[in-house]
C-alpha cells in the first residue's frame, strides 16, 4: 500500500462527493464562517479600539475562546439544530470571532497616538477620525487578524464532516472506518496544503497592506495565533 | 517577511513530502503486532465491540458472563467499525468480538454466493481463516432500509423494489462504511435499480433519525434492533432479492478462547438465551433510557440466571 | 415545554455512575496535552538559543517554525503515524504531533525573549566577567523567561482544547465524551465534556501563572504580550 494511492486515483477528485466536491465544501464553509465573524468582530473592535473600553473582555474572551473545543461546540449545536450548513457556520464563526476582535481592537487602540491628535486637532469628528485615520493605521492588523482567525476555521472545519456537512475532515472519517490510511492520508495532506496556501496568500495581502500604512506605535494587545 | 515564508513553505512541502514518500510502504492502520497469543487456559480474554450500542451490550453480556465462570474477562468498547476491529483481532489487541453471520461472510468472502441463514453459517467457518466463531444465536440484527411512513404513503413504497422511483430525487442517508458495501448504494443500484441523488454519512444515529424526521434525507439505513424503527413508526422495505444476507449474532473468536471451554460454554449460553425482541429491548434500554450497557448487560445475564 | 428542559438538563444519576470513566478520561486528557508542553519546553530553550545565535538566518528558521504551526492539528494526527510507525488509535501520535506544534510556538517565544534582552545588560555582564554560557543562564534567560512563559500559557491552553479533536480518528480522551452524547441525543456527556475541557485549561493557566510569579519574581509587574 502506498500513501499515495488515493491521491493519485483520477476518480477519487471527480467522483459525486469526491475530493474536488469536498474541497468546494471545505473551502465554502471557511468563507462564510469568516465573513460572518468579520462582520460582527469589526465594528465591534473598532468600537472597543476607538473608546478604549472593554479591552479586558476582548482579551478575556479570546483566551477562553483558546480553550473552547470546536468538535464539542459543534456536537451541541448540531443536536439542537440537525444538521445543515447553518449551525457549521455558526460553530466555525465563534471560533473565528476572537483573532478578529483582539487584532481589530489592537490595531484601531494603537493608531499613532500623534496622527490621532493631528486629526482631532483638525477637528475631525470621531467617525472622521475612525474611518481617515485610525482604520487605515490598524488595517494590517486586522489582516492578520483575519488570517489567523481563516488558519483556524481551516483547520477546525475539518469536523463538519462528523456532522454530516462533508468538507475535506470526510476524508479523514471514511478513510478510519474502512481502514483506509491512504485517503486518511489524502485529508491530512490536502487540508495542511491548504491551510499553507491560505497563509501564504492572505501573509501576502496584510504585507501589501503594510507598505501602504506603517502603525508606529507598540501593539498593546498581541494577536496569538490559535488554530485547532 | 512574504517571500522567505513562501521559500519556507515551499522547503517544508517538500521536506514533508520526501519524508512521507520515505515511509510510503509502512501501512500504519496494518496487521503489525503478529505476536502469538498467549494460550493458557486462565489466559485474559478481551471482549471487543464495534462503534454501536448493541455490540457494546453483546460485548458486556459476554465478558460478564464469562467472568460469572471465572475467566479472567474484560470489555474494550468502542473500537470501530469491521475493518478496524478485525484487525484489532488479528493482532490480538482484543480476543472476541460479537458478530453478525451475513455481513462477517460477505468481509471475508465478497462473492460469496449464500443466501440462507444455513448457507452463511456453512459457508462462515472456511472463510474466516484462522479465526474461530462461537454458536450463531437466534437473535439477528440485520441491516434495514426505511422511510418514514409519510413518505411511504406519499410515493408507495414499501419494498427495495420501489426506491427506483424515487431515487433520482432523494438522498440515502447510513453509517459512513455504508458507501462502499455490497448491500450499500452499489448493490441498492446493481439489484434494484436505485441511484440515489446523494449518499449522506452520518456518524451519529441520533442525528440520521432527527434528518429522517425532518426530511433531509428520504430513505435511511437502520439495523432491524434500533429502537428509533418502532419509536417513530418507520416503514421497513421489504428485501425480496434477498440482497442484505441473515444476520444471526455470532462471537468471532481468538483460536486459543475457542479452546477454553469455560470461556466458550459462558458465551454459549449467552447466545441461546437471547432474542431478536431481547436483543431489542436492551438496545433501547441504552440509546433512549441512556441506562450504560454495563449496567443492562448485568441486570439482563441476572434475570436469566447467569451470573 | 417540561418535556424540553427534562431532556436538555444535566442527568446526575448518569453522572454519578460515570464519575470514575469520566475521571480517568479526564486525567488521560491532562496527562496528553501537559507532557508535550513540559518536553516542548525543555528542547525549546536550547533550540531557541541555537536559532537565537544564527543572526540574520533567525527569522527564515522562525518562518519555518510559523508554518509548522499552521499545519491543522487533526492532519498532524493522521500523518504522524507514517513518521512514527505507530498505529492510528496510539496515544503517542497524538502526544507527539502537540509536542511539535509546542516546540514551533515555544521556539519563537525564546528567540522574542532573548531578543528581549537589552543590549547594555549582556554588555554589563561580559563586563563583569561572566563568560557566555554563564551569562546566558544567569542573565539572558531569566530575562526572557517572561516571554517564554506567556508562550507556554498559549500552548498549554491550546493543547488542551485539540486533544479533543482526536475523537474523529478513534481517540480524543475528553472529546470521547462529545461522541457519547453525539450519538445517543444525550446532552450530559457533551456539557460535562466542554466544562471539563475548559476548566482543565484555565486550572493549568492558573498553575503555570502561579509557577511564573514564585519562580520569576522579577517579572512580576511587568506586562508581556
Amino acid at each position: 500500500m502506498n500513501l499515495f494511492d488515493f491521491l493519485l486515483v483520477p476518480s477519487n477528485w471527480t467522483e459525486s462527493d469526491g475530493i474536488l466536491d469536498l474541497l468546494v465544501q471545505h473551502l465554502f464553509y471557511t468563507a462564510l464562517s469568516v465573513l460572518l465573524a468579520a462582520v460582527i468582530a469589526i465594528p465591534l473592535g473598532i468600537l472597543i479600539g476607538h473608546t478604549g473600553r472593554g479591552s479586558f473582555l476582548v482579551i478575556g474572551t479570546s483566551n477562553a475562546a483558546r480553550a473552547i473545543p470546536s468538535l464539542g461546540l459543534l456536537v451541541l449545536v448540531v443536536l439542537l439544530l440537525g444538521t445543515g450548513v447553518f449551525p457549521i457556520i455558526l460553530v466555525l464563526a465563534v471560533l473565528a470571532i476572537p483573532p478578529i476582535l483582539t487584532a481589530t481592537a489592537a490595531g484601531v487602540q494603537g493608531a499613532d497616538p500623534e496622527a490621532v491628535h493631528a486629526a482631532r486637532a483638525l477637528g475631525m469628528t470621531g467617525g472622521q477620525i475612525v474611518r481617515q485615520v485610525e482604520w487605515p493605521l490598524a488595517l494590517p492588523l486586522v489582516i492578520s487578524g483575519l488570517r489567523s482567525a481563516t488558519l483556524q476555521v481551516v483547520a477546525t472545519a475539518t469536523v463538519a464532516a462528523f456532522a454530516a456537512g462533508g468538507g475535506l475532515g470526510r476524508l479523514l472519517i471514511s478513510g478510519q472506518r474502512t481502514n483506509n490510511y491512504s485517503e486518511m492520508f489524502a485529508g491530512a495532506v490536502l487540508v495542511a496544503l491548504l491551510a499553507i496556501v491560505l497563509d501564504i496568500v492572505l501573509g501576502g495581502i496584510g504585507w501589501l497592506a503594510g507598505r501602504r500604512a506603517r502603525p508606529k506605535s507598540k501593539m498593546t494587545i498581541e494577536p496569538v495565533p490559535v488554530h485547532t | 517577511m512574504t517571500p522567505r515564508r513562501l521559500i519556507a513553505s515551499a522547503a517544508l512541502a517538500v521536506a514533508t513530502l520526501a519524508l512521507a514518500a520515505c515511509g510510503a510502504s509502512s501501512d500504519p492502520l496494518a496487521d503489525q503486532s503478529a505476536a502469538p497469543s498467549a494460550s493458557a487456559g486462565g489466559a485474559p480474554v478481551i471482549v471487543g465491540s464495534a462503534n454501536f450500542t448493541e455490540s457494546q451490550v453483546l460485548a458486556e453480556l459476554y465478558a460478564q458472563a464469562m467472568k460469572a465462570k471465572g475467566v479472567d474477562a474484560s470489555a474494550k468498547l468502542n473500537i470501530g467499525s469491521r475493518e478496524v476491529y478485525i484487525k484489532a483481532l488479528q493482532d490480538n489487541s482484543i480476543s472476541v468480538i460479537p458478530e453478525y453471520t451475513g455481513n462477517l461472510l460477505l468481509y471475508f468472502d465478497k462473492n460469496a454466493s449464500a443466501t440462507t441463514a444455513a448457507e452463511v453459517e456453512q459457508a462462515l467457518p472456511a472463510a474466516i481463516g484462522n479465526l474461530k466463531l462461537g454458536k450463531a444465536s437466534k437473535a439477528a440484527d440485520q441491516d434495514v432500509y426505511v422511510v418514514t411512513k409519510q413518505y411511504s404513503e406519499q410515493n408507495g413504497i414499501t419494498s427495495l423494489e420501489d426506491l427506483k422511483k424515487v431515487s433520482a430525487n432523494a438522498i440515502l442517508g447510513g453509517p459512513s462504511e455504508l458507501k462502499d458495501r455490497a448491500y450499500g448504494p452499489p448493490g441498492l443500484k446493481s439489484i434494484y435499480g436505485a441511484t440515489f441523488k446523494q449518499f449522506k454519512p452520518y456518524d451519529s444515529p441520533a442525528v440520521k433519525v432527527k434528518d429522517l424526521n425532518d426530511n433531509k434525507i428520504q430513505v435511511a439505513e437502520f439495523f432491524t434492533t434500533e429502537s428509533a424503527i418502532v419509536d417513530n413508526g418507520y416503514v421497513q422495505l421489504a428485501d425480496p432479492q434477498s440482497m442484505i444476507l441473515p444476520q444471526n449474532v455470532i462471537p468471532l473468536m481468538r483460536p486459543d478462547v475457542a479452546g477454553n471451554t469455560a470461556a466458550t460454554g459462558a458465551i454459549d449460553s449467552v447466545q441461546a438465551a437471547l432474542t431478536t425482541e431481547e436483543l431489542t429491548a436492551l438496545n433501547k434500554k441504552v440509546d433512549v433510557d441512556r441506562q450504560d450497557p454495563d449496567q443492562v448487560a448485568t441486570e439482563w445475564l441476572t434475570s436469566k440466571g447467569l451470573v | 415545554m417540561i418535556e424540553w428542559f427534562k431532556s436538555h438538563s444535566l442527568d446526575w444519576e448518569w453522572l454519578s455512575r460515570n464519575a470514575g470513566m469520566i475521571g480517568g478520561l479526564t486525567l488521560e486528557h491532562a496527562i496528553l496535552s501537559v507532557v508535550p508542553v513540559l518536553v516542548a519546553f525543555v528542547v525549546s530553550i536550547p533550540l531557541g538559543y541555537l536559532v537565537f545565535r544564527t543572526g540574520r538566518a533567525a527569522n527564515s528558521l522562525l518562518a519555518v517554525f510559523g508554518v509548522i504551526y499552521s499545519i491543522p492539528s487533526l492532519a498532524l494526527f493522521v500523518v504522524m503515524p507514517a513518521f512514527l510507525g505507530t498505529k492510528i488509535l496510539s496515544p503517542i501520535n497524538i502526544a507527539v504531533a502537540l509536542a511539535v506544534y509546542s516546540i514551533a510556538l515555544l521556539v519563537r517565544s525564546v528567540v522574542d525573549g532573548l531578543r528581549s534582552v537589552p543590549a547594555d545588560v549582556k554588555q554589563s555582564a561580559s563586563a563583569v566577567g561572566y563568560g557566555g554560557f554563564r551569562r546566558f543562564m544567569t542573565v539572558e534567560l531569566p530575562l526572557a523567561m517572561p516571554v517564554v512563559f506567556a508562550g507556554l500559557r498559549v500552548v498549554t491552553v491550546s493543547n488542551i482544547a485539540l486533544v479533543s479533536v482526536g475523537v474523529l480518528i478513534g481517540l480524543g480522551s475528553l472529546g470521547q465524551l462529545f461522541d457519547t452524547g453525539f450519538n445517543r441525543n444525550f446532552f450530559t456527556p457533551i456539557i460535562v465534556g466542554l466544562v471539563l475541557t475548559v476548566l482543565l485549561a484555565l486550572i493549568a493557566d492558573a498553575i503555570i501563572l502561579l509557577i511564573q510569579r514564585g519562580a520569576l519574581p522579577w517579572a512580576r509587574g511587568r506586562r508581556v504580550a
